[in-house]
This record gives C-alpha cells, sequence and structure tokens, in this order.
C-alpha cells in the first residue's frame, strides 16, 4: 500500500494538471488520426460473422485466404457455400422473413431487384461516407459501373459490391468452319443467320447453341432488334412483349435454336451449352464469357485451337450484349454489420481481387485497376485476342447505356418466365412467334398487376 | 420379365457407370461404354463433407422410423380395437396431416424452427419427418391390425394376459411382416426427403440428398461426384429392399386386404 501525502505545493498540482490535460488532448487527436484498423483488432475480437455466398471459383480463393482476415481481425468467420440453387432457395427465404442467420451474404443478379426493392438488404452508405470505416484508398469508384448496376437502386444508394460479372460475348469453338466456308465471325444478326446457314452440319458440328436460360439469352436479341421488355424501366414497367420487334426477334432466336442447334439444346443447363462447344459439337454461342472463356483454356477442351471470340453482333437498333454481377452485400436483419462490412472490404479490396486474378487465374473480376493490369490483359489473352478488353466494353457499355435495367426490377423473375415459356411454344411450333409472344405479353400483365404495379392502359 | 427389369433399371445401372468412369469420359458424345473404371469420384465424396451428411440421414431417418413405431403402433392398435365417440374423425383428424403439399408448411415450420433455434438441427428434421411419417404409420397399421383376428386377443386376455401383453406378446408378432413394410417406408420418406432438408439445415445436419444437389455449382456440374453421390444415396435403400423383400410384399399386400 502506498501512503499519499495529505498536502501538496500548490505550484506542482497546476503543473500536474497542465501536463495530464495535454497529453489527454495528444492521446485524443492521435486516436483521432489513427488508422482505423488500430482498433478493429480489439472491436472485433471474439466476434462470430455468418455469411454466405454460393460456391464459385472467387468465394474458393476467399476461403483460402480468410485466415489471414481472422488473424487481422480476431473475427472468425462462418462461411457457407452451398450451390446455386440451393444457396438462392435458403437466401430468398432467410430475407424475406428478415432473418438474421447472415451478416453478409451474396446479392445474386436475379434476384437483386427483389431483395434490394423489397428493403431486406442495408444501404452501404454508411460505411461509405465513413473514412473511418472505409479508408479513400479502398476505391469504391473502381467498380466497372456495369457490374454496379444491379447492386444500386434508382437513387443511386449503394447495396452491394459486385464481385463476379457476367459479359455476354459471342464464341466460335470451331472458327476453322467459318473460314472453310469463306465467311468471318458475324458482327450483325443477319450474318450470324447466314453462317448458320453455311456451317451447319460441316463435320458434324451444329451451327449453335445456347441453354435454357431464355430469359437472359433473348433480351439482347430483343433490343438489337429495337424492342424492349419494359417501356421505361424502372419507372414504367409496362410489359412490352408482343411488339414487332419482340415477335421477330422471338422468332429469329427461335429459329436459331430450332434449326442450328443440336437436338434437346431447348432444355440445356448451362453446363450442356458450354460442354456442347467444348467437346466440339455445336459451334457458335453467345453467352457470359466466363462460360466461352474455357473452350481456350480448359484442359477437356478439345477446340481450344479452333476457337475464336466476338462483340455480340447487332441488330438494327445495335448491340446489347447482356451483363450481370453478383455482388455481397449486408441484410437489414444481420447482427454484426460493421464487421460484415469488414470482411466485404477485406473480401474486395484490390489486393484481393488482384491476388484471385493473378494468382489463381479469376477472370470474371470487376475492378477497372485489376482488369487494366498488363498481367491480367496478358492472361485474358487467348488464341491472340484481348478478352479483357471485350469484357470490359461490355461491362461499360451496359453501364453507360443503362440497358440491364430491366432484368433487376423486382417482378423480373415472373416476367421473364412468362418470356422463357413464350420462346419454349416458339421453337416447339406449339405456337406462331405472335401468338406466344401475345400470350406473353397477357401473363406478364397480370401477374404485375397481381403484384400492384401500375402499368399502361 | 428380362427385358422389363433392364428398363426399369437402366437409370440406375447408368448412374452406377457414370460414378466410376473418368471424368475425361463422362462427357464424351457418343458415350463410351468400355473404359478404365476409376474410384476418384468416390475418394474426393469421402475426403470431402459427404460422409457427415450421409450419417445424417442415417441417423435422423432410423431415429424418425423408431420414434414412428414406437408412437405409431400402439396408437394404431388403438384406434382398431377400441371403440370410442368421433374414431372416425380422430382417424381422419390424423391423416390430414398429410394431404397439405410441403410447401404450404414451409414457412411457419421455417419461423418456428428459427425461434426455437432447431434450424440446422438433426433433433428438428426428426421433428418434421415424425410429424408426416406417423399418420403413414397409423393408417398402415390399422389396416392390419383390422385384418387380425380380435379372437386371438380375447384368447391371451383369457389366458390372463393384460390388453399390453396380448399386444406386444400375439398381435404384435402376427404383425411384423406389416411393421416391416411401414418401417420401410418411413425409412425412405425420411431417407429421401430433399425439400425440408434444403430449408431447415445449413451445413451441421445436411443431409445427403441435398448434398448431392451442392454439386450442381455456379460454374460447372461436378457430374462424377453426383453420380457417386447419388449411388451412395440410392445403394442403401436398395440393398436392404431387397433384403427384407419378402416381408415388404407379404406386408403390403396383407395390409391391402381387410378382414
Amino acid at each position: 500500500m502506498t501512503c499519499m501525502p495529505l498536502h501538496r505545493p500548490r505550484g506542482s498540482t497546476r503543473r500536474m494538471f497542465l501536463k495530464t490535460s495535454a497529453a489527454a488532448v495528444g492521446l485524443g487527436l492521435v486516436a483521432a488520426r489513427a488508422p482505423a484498423v488500430l482498433g478493429q483488432a480489439k472491436e472485433f475480437k471474439g466476434v462470430t460473422l455468418n455469411g454466405a455466398c454460393f460456391q464459385h471459383a472467387y468465394t474458393n480463393v476467399l476461403k483460402e485466404f480468410l485466415k489471414e482476415f481472422e488473424e487481422k481481425t480476431g473475427m472468425r468467420v462462418n462461411f457457407e457455400t452451398p450451390a446455386f440453387p440451393v444457396y438462392n432457395q435458403r437466401a430468398d427465404l432467410d430475407l424475406s422473413t428478415r432473418g438474421s442467420a447472415w451478416d453478409f451474404l451474396n446479392i445474386t443478379f436475379i434476384y437483386s431487384g427483389r431483395w434490394i426493392g423489397a428493403g431486406w438488404m442495408s444501404s452501404l452508405e454508411e460505411f461509405l461516407s465513413d473514412r473511418n470505416a472505409t479508408p479513400p484508398d479502398w476505391d469504391a469508384g473502381d467498380f466497372v459501373s456495369g457490374a454496379q448496376a444491379s447492386l444500386t437502386d434508382a437513387k443511386g444508394t449503394r447495396y452491394g459490391f459486385a464481385w463476379e460479372a457476367g459479359a455476354m460475348i459471342m464464341a466460335a469453338s470451331r472458327y476453322d468452319l467459318i473460314e472453310k466456308a469463306g465467311m468471318k465471325m458475324p458482327e450483325t444478326f443477319d450474318q450470324l443467320r447466314q453462317v448458320c446457314a453455311a456451317v451447319d452440319g460441316k463435320d458434324g458440328v451444329k451451327a449453335f447453341v445456347n441453354d435454357n436460360l431464355h430469359h437472359w439469352h433473348w433480351p439482347p436479341y430483343l433490343m438489337g432488334w429495337g424492342g424492349k421488355v419494359f417501356a421505361n424501366p424502372p419507372e414504367n414497367l409496362t410489359p412490352a412483349l408482343d411488339s414487332r420487334e419482340a415477335v421477330e426477334s422471338a422468332e429469329y432466336y427461335a429459329n436459331l435454336l430450332r434449326q442450328y442447334s443440336p437436338s434437346g439444346a431447348l432444355s440445356y443447363t448451362m453446363d450442356q451449352g458450354a460442354l456442347a462447344q467444348r467437346t466440339g459439337r455445336a459451334n457458335l454461342r453467345t453467352q457470359a464469357i466466363a462460360w466461352l472463356a474455357p473452350l481456350a483454356t480448359a484442359p477437356d477442351s478439345t477446340v481450344k485451337t479452333t476457337v475464336r471470340f466476338a462483340y455480340m453482333p447487332r441488330g438494327p437498333a445495335g448491340a446489347f450484349p447482356g451483363s450481370v454481377s453478383h455482388g455481397f452485400g449486408i441484410p437489414v436483419g444481420a447482427k454484426n454489420k460493421r464487421a460484415a462490412w469488414e470482411f466485404i472490404k477485406w473480401a474486395l479490396s484490390k489486393e484481393m481481387v488482384r491476388r484471385a486474378a493473378l494468382e489463381k487465374g479469376y477472370i470474371a473480376v470487376c475492378r477497372k485497376s485489376v482488369i487494366d493490369d498488363p498481367q491480367y490483359r496478358k492472361n485474358m489473352t487467348l488464341n491472340g485476342q484481348d478478352l479483357a478488353a471485350l469484357y470490359l466494353r461490355v461491362l461499360e457499355e451496359s453501364g453507360r447505356l443503362g440497358y440491364m435495367k430491366y432484368r433487376v426490377v423486382p417482378v423480373y423473375p415472373q416476367v421473364g418466365d412468362k418470356m422463357h415459356k413464350a420462346i419454349e411454344r416458339i421453337v416447339t411450333n406449339q405456337q406462331p412467334a405472335r401468338e406466344a409472344m401475345a400470350q406473353a405479353q397477357r401473363e406478364a400483365v397480370l401477374e404485375l398487376k397481381k403484384a400492384g404495379i401500375k402499368i399502361d392502359a | 420379365m428380362a427385358l422389363l427389369a433392364a428398363v426399369v433399371l437402366f437409370p440406375f445401372l447408368w448412374l452406377l457407370q457414370m460414378s466410376v468412369k473418368p471424368t475425361a469420359d463422362i462427357n464424351v458424345f457418343p458415350p463410351r461404354l468400355l473404359f478404365t473404371p476409376t474410384g476418384a469420384h468416390y475418394r474426393a465424396l469421402w475426403e470431402g463433407a459427404f460422409p457427415v451428411s450421409l450419417w445424417n440421414s442415417t441417423v435422423v431417418s432410423a431415429t424418425t422410423t423408431l420414434l414412428a413405431l414406437c408412437v405409431g403402433v400402439p396408437a394404431a392398435f388403438a384406434l382398431s380395437r377400441a371403440r370410442f365417440r368421433h374414431e372416425g374423425a380422430i382417424a381422419f383428424w390424423i391423416l390430414a396431416t398429410r394431404m397439405a403439399p410441403p410447401i404450404a408448411f414451409t414457412l411457419p415450420y421455417f419461423l418456428i424452427y428459427r425461434h426455437l433455434d432447431l434450424l440446422d438441427t438433426r433433433l428438428g428434421l426428426v421433428v418434421i419427418y415424425l410429424t408426416f411419417n406417423l399418420s403413414l404409420v397409423i393408417w398402415m397399421m390399422r389396416s392390419f391390425f383390422d385384418a387380425t383376428p380380435r379372437s386371438l386377443d380375447e384368447a391371451a386376455w383369457i389366458d390372463g394376459a393384460s390388453v399390453w401383453q396380448g399386444f406386444v406378446r400375439v398381435t404384435l408378432p402376427l404383425a411384423t411382416p406389416g411393421i416391416t413394410a411401414t418401417a420401410i417406408l418411413c425409412f425412405l420418406f425420411s431417407w429421401n426427403d430433399f425439400f425440408f432438408a434444403l430449408i431447415l439445415t445449413r451445413t451441421r445436419a445436411i443431409t445427403a440428398p441435398v448434398a448431392v444437389v451442392n454439386f450442381l455449382n455456379y460454374e460447372g456440374w461436378e457430374w462424377g461426384k453426383i453420380a457417386a453421390g447419388s449411388t451412395l444415396v440410392l445403394l442403401p435403400v436398395l440393398v436392404f429392399s431387397l433384403l427384407v423383400r419378402k416381408y415388404l410384399v407379404g406386408g403390403l399386400t396383407a395390409g391391402a386386404v381387410r378382414a
């Protein structure tokens, strides 16, 4: 026990007071200026973060490096990665009940309108505007605009950041057959039809193939024809599926599947479509780059030396290749939002994206700085073609022109289903295109009315 | 007959050959029927999380079957033998639990389970399967007991047996084929369930059918693992059904006829 003097000289007390005050002010200033990370070690120690995403090459990379994040922050991360259909089913159910099972999760592109529109995801603006939560060098503006479109609402509020982007391009697995026919990669819809007619069946290879996601594949043809899915999304969601352009483009696209695709292609999964090309059974396909690049890189590809890539062909109104993106966001019911943001920042930092792209060969990156990296460009030069340039062009064009807005309105899954079935009816000759699209229009209107959405008379 | 068997077994045999086919040969067109078999897909399953899901399926299905029989068989006996008011209404009420499609119960179950912290637990799955299997046991076993002469019970009672002793020592042994058939069906319903396991589990209590679907990845389906996993899900059921087919056929036939 220490004995304290009862009385101190007055001067000494004043000096001590001044010293103590100065020290306190100094410490305060240091604390205010200190990088946020100094405080994080304590702030997140003991936190268990629960997150989910579907299984993907990028989530595999994140899992590989997760230990680093846990050591840095002191938190423990349970990162579930079930298959795509399983994840969507569970996430949709949990979000719709405002659950708190997950602190962060993937915002699946096809559900982004529904999940964000219904208010199930948290705005990230609070974190983005806080310098302690988000240092400027994290650079939110570095994400490609097209990839961010589905994760941002009409007012510009950001709800997620993209880790995967799909950009639709065209690939010919057997370009040698096209050359042999004295033709080039088609640049227009007319040329696409001519090329298909010229090379179909040559060397036992069907001219075209796609998969059963008709509500993803057909709209670029519709827009190329000058048509629209909705009158002016997201403000005016009146469907425009029975327009002249819709009927003509549906007939055109259905004909590619009916006449030039392998038997059964109408119900092909994405994987089966890819296999048809990789095994050299089908030639041309318009699909996201992640499905087409493996034609040149996959070990089991039999068409590595004959593959050729091109921009999506244009119609009378132009070229409108589809783009999609998936991003990490925070559910409104999350228990550890601040910690979840810390994870998202780490998972999508420039360093992590660069590591995934350059060390692990990840293709579908969404940060411009990484896409522009010379090493990435080199990796993405396949058969002498700069795929990175094609990829960036699609993402930037879709962001600039905003033509993918139709895809992220909350009712798109229902309307997309009507379009999908209409294409099936046309391909199988159950209905002529005009009737099928008129029926799709009627059904879409009913769905929109059921959802309480105002549409034009 | 052999042709019919071949047609019926074709999908299973196709799955089986795919499960031992090298990955490079799986998607070759036209399909290769002659190839060097590999155990790589099974090895990959064994080294992953699949054994846990298989174990979960086994525990959940066996527990559900056992509990459903323990509760359902005496209940069926009571419904068969006792005479009381609203007997028909009670029997119908029990059956009514199976009338709505599972999707109708999804949201309430999900919310209740979340509240009770039963999500992603084997106990949660047992409870839900028990709900559905109990009505099956009661209705099936009631038919068997109806087909067993009451005079046998009465003879046991005259010999000094209590109602319970008569049930255990006389009626129950006679209903063995029925119990076997019912147990198999209960086990199969629980073993094959996909929907509730999908909604109510995450990682810890995941069952084998959901684990197989987890190989349908975004960037491509793992056909070899899907085939190997599906074979492992099918095999125990197939073997078990073949082993007890005598009881199964006898039990189902006996249950279909009322005395």
